[in-house]
């Protein structure tokens, strides 16, 4: 607000300027001032004026920033230039030189914008040269990234943000990054992440994603109780608000932005070549079993090397079958904007379409690749009623079309690992049956161990893939009233506000697919030809699901919901005596929201929420701030007793910079301020989301199981009745998670250029809601028990710094980094009660995300070695080159007593990143690196262990277990593959730091370069950007196999690296 | 003026906004759970309802008509499986084979998990402790008159004390399986911080057991008036035939004055088990077995015997018919308690094809429940006196062939060789094993009558013989006295079996229990030898003191407390045979450390010849732990989740 009044004012200041100058010559005076304004670069200031505060005269200075005055011994000159602070100085103090001229050199410094800044803060705005609590405020432009997907811009951006992204697969929050405000802070099943606003609306990660940074105008991180606890009972796990843009009075003014974007993948799993995989397949069925029947055959294998019939002796490499090097995709928004004094609007479109890179066959002539259009359209109107009366309406419809594989994407990737390589062709040529027209689908029955085929075709991934398409629509419609009444002729500072929403959401899917047809090739001995046959056609022999040339049509599920949202607040904000700031706020609303897919009566009832918040501030003097706010709330979720919960916070501020004896370290330490907050914020959405009213018994009357019989029997019935079973005892004390957290914060500026906000934080978590799973048997309950039982810690530090250099005229350079670091434990779990002996296996004092699992030393030497070891899963057929693990409690046996945790939490502890932005004249350039530390993440070997069949399943082969495995060749016993095997040798597969991998990599995240037009006025065309950027460029990591940011999901649709050219025009 | 006007318009649309939501009655707004919810409370508004209540209640009971989930008929030494097919085992018979332990129980009632097999989880849903949390609630909420209010005071009455009786017979079979144990007597609230339960001194569960059985008792009718809708319901003489079950058995070596479990103590230091022998415990159970068989024969209750006899059978068959029908009759009068709600189910796991029959499919006609080489040397000569004490039968030579004339026929087939071991035994023998070349007769008899009927064939390769891969006997015996001879084994269909309501408890038990109890109080009783009598009588023997007196190489056995003492424990153990009785009586005698510690044998079922077949084939060496195997292990599951519950001793 501030900021628009300075813009505004600046005309006016000028032409006052201009005036008092020419009154100015009149003055009678006795010295002559010389002196030149520059600023901290030395760059001249033109422009600046120069007034003589007792005799009122001004000057401005000239090109070369240079002035000349006349004026009495004691003056006092006051240089000022909007934009930068203004700076006094009195003439007395300035000796003259030897022609008794008073020369003067003015610095004058960069007006540091950010403490008048105003951040969005719950249920309203704050200075952020006032805040108490500790909210990071975010640069919108940061969060524009090339995937579109603004959840993928958090990680290391935002100071307090633990986020990072598992799969980059286009679809309904398929690809969005996981974010938790300070860490993870409860182990609940409930709401872990933070709650998101998008204009005061309760939105999704989805809805978040699909917001464009083009359409924001702010964006804040609530981090404490502080600052979230006028959320009451929804805000502990943090608070993202996010506000959009309004119109501004003047011409309509246009903001059009296209991009095309060009996306790989950023890391491939790669595959052993297929000699190799045939050869290590004999190898892994006679290692195990020397009398086995091999599953190939020397003929078969001297064929495939030659390169024979690539029909007769299949050869594929699945992933390059299956996926394309790169897709292109597109993004348009446009904006307008503009008013008057009486109504002001921003109208907003955008449409973006990611495509998968999953390749499409000719044969279909439907598209099986993965394509999402997603599109929206906000409309937001404020309206002066009266002069003090303002009414906004704004309309948002955000849609989305979606087209891809049945299954999804990360399920082709699936396919091609689990999918064997040599045993068929993906398809067979048209030209085979010239008179069939569906397309030849290459499998072949698969073998049972004894080398006898099954009655299972193998999964043709391709088959698979191409086979037919899930289409989906999503629309999210939604439109807001807000009215704003200032009630200044009551008293002045006073307004009112009122602001009410409804939103419905809606979604269906439809799958239409076929069955393929599988052929398989027959050889004739006598000459080698072969034709081929059809396996699966529903005649006599065959096999499998009988396919079929037309589509098939299933519906899948769709969701609908409704909410529906209204609140009322009085604010009031008033500085008395120039000193006292008073403020306070209060808010009441109420919500409900209802599903039409609840599935039960009570999960279909409307989930409802009362509340009433209050915000109340006192500063002085800008020094010292004090802060209360609270949140008193209620959910039909619980007992009338424990429906209401209240949940105060404080916080006071101390800005030493503004003490009188701060005043000589000004011109070093600009502003520094000291926060400390306290209190106590609630988390409703525990638990199940279909498992409510805990107070509530929930039974069923009429189970068959739980029924008896009774009678003679003999010529009669008997008299049955069904029996009760309890899914849930009422537990009325069930209430709120709770959550109280202490910040202590500090705001430093340095050399009007450095910024540095640095929060250390401690929470409390309680009321974990947990099911009591461990309590003994005795209890006899035929429900678990849930109770709020779990209490957590959570602690950490986040900081931000930056530091902003105007170099000269032309060159700006800034560079900034954030760091966060958020541990935590659990401190009360439900869990088994063991005693000294086991006292690892408890999950007391670890982290949420610690895994227990075996510590693997090495692999076996030999079968006496394994003999002589203990019994490992009671499993007698381990041999040389399976996982030795330790017995921990020496009880001659491993189970999972003998787990331990290993290794760091699962979720990263730290996150950070840092980069750097130079404007140039026209040009800019810039770029950012994030990175993660401190988690482990354990790769599932039962989903890359090669040949393991499973139904029509096996394994293919990965390029690392090919070059790394224990072999009797070569009987590695650190190799990354234990003893190949054909079927499950499941103590191989435990979890155990034999798997573990550390999650910490490098990346560069982001690189922007752009060039601005802006000699284009003549053709209408205000300014203008031609820009590249590209997102996941670099990576460095130990870990090769996949992208590491993916961790345990790293067969997964991997994360994208996106290459983007945009344009961005304002007329 | 006019703007002013607006503004205090929406002002005053503001202000009522806030109003309306502060004040609407916020209560309301959030009271969304309509009345008609099923909660707990709506469980016991109806009777209607709360009859299912009731019902559920029952559904805990074990399912002792299924093999697989009854606790002690395959987890002995009564009943073997195969040896080689060891991925069909179910837990039960894990436990005969020794490899009970602590960390996955096998048949762990306690957690009410692993019983069944392999993925079977038929049973788990029903744990014990939960069944006794049910009668709790159930309890609760139908003392409290406010509750229920369309049900009939008496009726109310009645089922409580159903409930009483299930909560006691509940604790009893846990007792019985784990010794001392938590009282459960009150539902638990769900929100108690510490939810620990602890074991209670066996007196204590004995005497809480007991004092249920009586409150029980006093509520529940003597007799069944609606037989067609009520049959299985509990009434009193099944209250007081259980209450004299536990009293024997606490009166029984194992619970009383125990020294192998003076140590055993919980984590107070308080002992489990009373060390010092108290003989007013069997006074005790003599008076409550009495009570019990009063009770019973007043309501009707008597020794089958096979009476209405359309088939023309011979004396000898019939007596094998009061044998065997005594049990698998359905509802017949010496049936105190029959499980209405577990049929016997595994007839085809005891009947193999059989010779004259044409169906040879052993998937339907299994015939894998092996009685071992022991049991069936425990039965008597046909002078009623053990194989090793008759003076006039010389069994040294058992294995010995013999041929079998015509007065064997309703024995053995005319002119079959077999081993001395099949000859001259007692009727119940014959009534109850099935063996190489022995009758069995079943109502679908090939010939119509009992002669020139079914004799079963169990050579290698033969009908019942060994050759299926999976399906065979171990021992090349057979357990006959479970099946139903209505049932119908012949032609090419299905057979179809004639499961019973699986009888609890039977006349014959408490006979047995009380004969057992008389002589501790007094040694050598001759009331407690006319009690042995009545079943000696029935099963076609003579009296005991005759039997011995002319018979026995010990003919002055019954005089003595301690000889009287065996021949009880030795009738019991042929009456109740293969009625799932044995593991418990072996247990409370302390003598499975004895009886379980041996091997199990069987004919060479491997053998084509007769020669081949009738040699002593050992199947396994079966161990018994002393005291350890007296009890279920408890389980780390539980003894970690309760810092409390101390583990059974040796586990």
């Amino acid at each position: 607000m501030k900021r628009k009044l300075i813009r505004m004012g600046k005309p006016i200041t000028l032409l006052l300027v201009m005036l008092l100058c020419s009154m100015g010559l009149l003055a009678q005076q006795s010295i002559v001032v010389k002196g030149s304004v520059s600023d901290s670069s030395g760059a001249a200031l033109a422009g600046s004026s120069v007034r003589a505060i007792k005799s009122g005269q001004v000057i401005l200075s000239d090109s070369t920033g240079q002035f000349q005055l006349f004026v009495a011994g004691n003056e006092v000159l006051e240089f000022s230039r909007v934009g930068y602070t203004t700076s006094q100085l009195n003439v007395s103090k300035i000796t003259p030189d030897e022609n008794g001229v008073l020369s003067v050199q003015m610095t004058l410094y960069l007006e540091n914008k950010a403490l008048d800044e105003v951040i969005v803060v719950g249920f309203g705005n704050q200075k952020k040269k006032s805040m108490v609590s500790s909210v990071t405020a975010v640069n919108v432009e940061e969060l524009r990234v090339p995937t579109g997907n603004i959840t993928n811009a958090l990680a290391g951006r935002v100071a307090g943000m633990i986020s990072f992204q598992t799969s980059g697969e286009p679809g309904l929050g398929t690809d969005n990054s996981q974010f938790y405000i300070r860490g993870l802070a409860t182990f609940g099943t409930g709401k872990q992440d933070p709650l998101i606003l998008i204009d005061g609306v309760e939105s999704t990660p989805t809805d978040m994603a699909r917001i464009q940074p083009d359409d924001i105008s702010d964006f804040s991180v609530l981090k404490d109780a502080a600052a979230s606890a006028v959320y009451g009972a929804r805000g502990a796990n943090g608070v993202v608000l996010i506000n959009t843009k309004s119109g501004k009075s003047g011409t309509t003014k246009f903001d059009f932005r296209a991009e095309t974007r060009m996306s790989s993948n950023t890391k491939n799993f790669k595959f052993a070549d297929n000699i190799t995989y045939m050869q290590l397949a004999n190898e892994a069925t006679l290692t195990r079993s020397p009398n086995a029947v091999l599953p190939y055959s020397v003929n078969k294998i001297n064929h495939t090397i030659a390169g024979d019939d690539p029909y007769l002796y299949p050869n594929n490499n699945w992933i390059e079958q299956l996926i394309k090097k790169n897709t292109i995709n597109q993004s348009y928004n446009l904006a307008l904007s503009g008013g008057n004094t009486k109504a002001k609007y921003y109208v907003a479109g955008w449409y973006q379409m990611n495509n998968g890179n999953l390749k499409v066959d000719p044969v279909n002539d439907f598209n099986n690749n993965i394509k999402l259009q997603s599109y929206s359209l906000r409309s937001n109107v404020n309206l002066n009623l009266t002069n003090t009366t303002e009414l906004i309406v704004r309309l948002y419809g955000q849609f989305d079309d979606y087209k891809g594989p049945i299954g999804g994407g990360a399920r082709t990737y699936n396919n091609a690992i689990w999918s064997n390589p040599v045993m068929f062709p993906a398809v067979y040529p048209a030209e085979m049956l010239p008179y069939i027209e569906h397309p030849f689908f290459g499998s072949s029955r698969t073998f049972s161990s004894d080398g006898n085929p099954t009655s299972t075709l193998y999964v043709n991934p391709y088959a698979e893939m191409v086979k037919g398409y899930r289409v989906y629509k999503t629309s999210n419609l939604m439109p807001q009233l807000e009215l704003k009444q200032n009630l200044k002729f009551i008293t002045q500072g006073l307004s009112a506000r009122g602001m009410a929403y409804v939103r419905r959401t809606s979604y269906f899917a439809v799958d239409r697919s076929y069955n393929p047809f599988y052929y398989q090739a027959i050889v004739n001995p006598l000459d080698q030809t072969y034709r081929i046959s059809v396996l699966n056609d529903g005649t006599t022999g065959s096999v499998g699901t009988v396919g079929s040339e037309t589509l098939g049509y299933a519906e899948s599920d769709k969701t609908v919901n409704s909410m529906i949202w209204a609140q009322g607040a009085l604010d009031y904000s008033r500085r008395f005596n120039q000193k006292h700031d008073v403020g306070g706020m209060l808010i009441t609303y109420l919500s409900s929201y209802e599903s039409g897919n609840g599935g039960s009566v009570t999960a279909s009832l409307p989930q409802r929420n009362v509340g009433l918040s209050g915000r109340f501030t006192y500063g002085f003097d800008d020094r010292y701030m004090a802060e209360f706010n609270f949140g008193y709330n209620a959910s039909e979720r619980f007992e009338n007793n424990n429906r209401w919960g209240f949940f105060p916070s404080g916080g006071v501020a101390y800005r030493v910079s503004n003490e009188k004896f701060f005043e000589p370290l000004l011109n070093t330490i600009n502003d520094l301020k000291f926060r400390f907050t306290y209190g106590v914020v609630g988390n409703d959405q525990i638990g199940n989301v279909n498992d409510r009213f805990f107070y509530l018994s929930n039974l069923s009357l009429n189970d068959g199981t739980y029924g008896s019989s009774f009678g003679r029997n003999e010529g009669t019935a008997t008299y049955s009745r069904p029996g009760v079973a309890v899914y849930r005892y009422a537990n009325s004390k069930i209430s709120w998670e709770r959550s109280k957290q202490i910040n202590l914060g500090m705001d430093l500026r340095m050399f009007k250029s450095l910024d540095l906000t640095v929060d250390v934080f401690k929470q409390y978590r309680s009321n974990i809601l947990m099911s009591r799973t461990y309590v003994e048997n005795a209890a006899g309950f035929m429900a678990t028990p849930i109770s709020n039982y779990g209490k957590a810690e959570s602690q950490g530090v986040d900081l931000a710094l930056s530091y902003n250099k105007q170099v000269n005229k032309n060159l700006n350079i800034n560079t900034r980094g954030t760091f966060t670091y958020a541990t935590n434990k659990r401190t009360v779990v439900d869990e088994l009660q063991y005693d000294q002996s086991l006292a690892y296996r408890s999950m007391i004092g670890h982290s949420i995300n610690q895994v227990w699992g075996l510590v693997a030393e090495r692999l076996f030497v030999d079968k006496n070695e394994v003999t002589n070891s203990p019994l490992q899963y009671g499993d007698v057929g381990l041999l040389a080159g399976d996982i030795k693990y330790r017995d921990i409690n020496k009880d001659g046996i491993i189970n999972d007593d003998d787990m331990v945790p290993i290794g760091l939490p699962t979720v990263p502890e730290i996150i950070y990143g840092f980069g750097s932005s130079v404007h140039y004249k026209n040009i800019d350039f810039s770029f950012y690196f994030q990175g993660s530390a401190r988690s482990s993440f354990f790769i599932n070997p039962q989903n890359i262990q090669p040949f393991y069949k499973n139904g029509g399943y096996e394994n293919g082969l990965l390029n690392v277990v090919a070059e790394s495995h224990w072999s009797e060749d070569n009987p590695d016993l650190y190799a990354f593959w234990p003893r190949l095997s054909t079927w499950n040798v499941s103590p191989n597969n435990k979890t155990s730091t034999w798997w573990m991998r550390k999650g910490n990599f490098l990346r560069l995240k982001s690189v922007d370069a752009g060039y601005s037009f802006n000699h284009l006025k003549r053709i209408g065309i205000s300014s203008a950007r031609l820009y590249f950027a590209a997102t996941n460029l670099a990576l460095w990591s130990n870990f090769k196999m996949w992208d590491v940011e993916m961790g345990g999901n790293g067969l997964g649709y991997p994360i994208q690296s996106v290459y983007s050219l945009g344009l961005q025009v304002n007329f | 003026m006019h703007t002013y006007k607006r503004i205090r318009l929406s002002a005053g649309i503001l202000l009522m906004l806030l109003i309306f939501i502060s004040t609407n009655s916020c209560k309301k707004f959030l009271d969304i759970v309509p009345d008609n919810v099923a909660t707990i409370e709506s469980a016991f508004k109806l009777r209607k309802e709360a009859e299912k209540y009731l019902f559920t209640l029952y559904s805990y009971l074990p399912e002792n008509g299924d093999g697989w989930f009854n606790p002690s008929l395959t987890t002995a030494d009564e009943i073997w499986y195969p040896q080689s097919d060891q991925a069909t085992w179910h837990a039960a018979f894990r436990i005969a084979q020794g490899q009970q332990n602590k960390s996955t129980p096998y048949f762990d009632d306690w957690a009410g998990e692993r019983k069944g097999g392999g993925s079977d989880t038929r049973r788990n849903p029903f744990k014990v402790w939960r069944g006794i949390n049910q009668c709790n609630i159930f309890i609760e909420n139908l003392s409290d008159l406010n509750k229920v209010r369309d049900i009939d005071p008496f009726e109310r009455e009645r089922w409580i004390g159903e409930a009483e009786f299930l909560k006691a017979y509940y604790h009893y079979y846990m007792l019985r399986m784990y010794g001392p144990i938590p009282i459960r007597d009150q539902s638990i609230d769900v929100d108690a911080e510490n939810i620990f339960t602890k074991r209670a001194p066996v007196d204590d569960c004995v005497n809480y057991i007991a004092t249920l059985l009586d409150s029980a008792s006093r509520k529940l009718p003597i007799k069944i008036q609606d037989e067609n809708n009520e049959l299985g319901r509990i009434t009193q003489p099944i209250a007081l035939a259980i209450k004299a079950k536990l009293l024997v058995m606490a009166a029984s070596p194992l619970f009383n004055g125990n020294p192998d479990f003076a140590s055993f103590k919980d984590k107070e230091g308080t002992a489990l088990f009373n060390p010092t022998y108290d003989a007013t415990k069997w006074e005790r159970a003599k008076t409550a077995v009495k009570e019990a068989i009063d009770l019973a024969e007043a309501n009707g209750n008597a020794l089958y015997t096979y009476k209405n006899d359309t088939y023309n059978l011979s004396d000898t068959l019939k007596t094998q018919m009061n044998i065997r029908n005594a049990f698998t009759t359905w509802w017949n009068p010496e049936i105190i308690w029959g499980h209405s709600n577990s049929y016997f189910i595994n007839e085809a796991l005891c009947v193999p094809p059989l010779e004259r029959g044409s169906n040879f499919d052993r998937f339907s006609l299994q015939g894998v429940w092996a009685p071992p080489m022991k049991i069936v040397k425990m039965f008597y000569t046909s002078n009623g006196v053990p194989i090793d004490e008759d003076k006039t039968f010389n069994f040294t030579n058992y294995s010995q062939l013999r041929t079998a004339t015509a007065a064997d026929r309703y024995y053995i087939e005319p002119n079959f060789v077999t081993a001395r071991l099949h000859f001259d035994r007692e009727p119940r023998f014959y009534a109850d094993i099935g063996f190489d070349g022995g009758i069995w007769y079943m109502k679908d008899s090939p010939s119509g009558s009992d002669e020139n009927t079914y004799y079963l064939k169990a050579k290698n390769v033969q009908n019942a013989g060994y050759g299926h891969y999976q399906n065979y006997s171990e021992t090349g015996y057979f357990v006959k006295k479970l099946s139903n001879w209505e049932s119908t084994t012949r032609g090419q269909t299905n057979p179809t079996w004639k499961g019973y309501p699986w009888p609890m408890v039977r006349l014959a038990d408490l006979y047995l229990l009380y004969a057992e109890a008389l002589n501790e109080v007094q040694g050598g009783s001759s009331e407690a030898i006319s009690y042995v009598d009545k079943i000696r009588t029935r099963a076609g023997l003579k009296g005991i003191v005759e039997s011995w007196t002319n018979y026995s190489s010990n003919p002055t056995k019954y005089t003595s407390k301690e000889g009287l003492r065996q021949i009880i424990q030795r009738e019991r153990s042929i009456e109740m045979v293969f009625e799932g009785e044995r593991l418990w009586d072996l247990k409370r005698w302390k003598l499975a450390a004895e009886e379980l510690n041996q091997d199990i044998k069987g004919w060479n079922i491997f053998g084509k010849t007769t020669e081949s077949f009738y040699q002593e084939r050992f199947v396994f060496n079966q161990t018994f732990i002393t005291p350890r195997d007296y009890f279920w292990p408890i389980g780390d599951y539980d003894t970690r989740r309760n810092p409390q519950l101390v583990e059974n001793l040796g586990w």
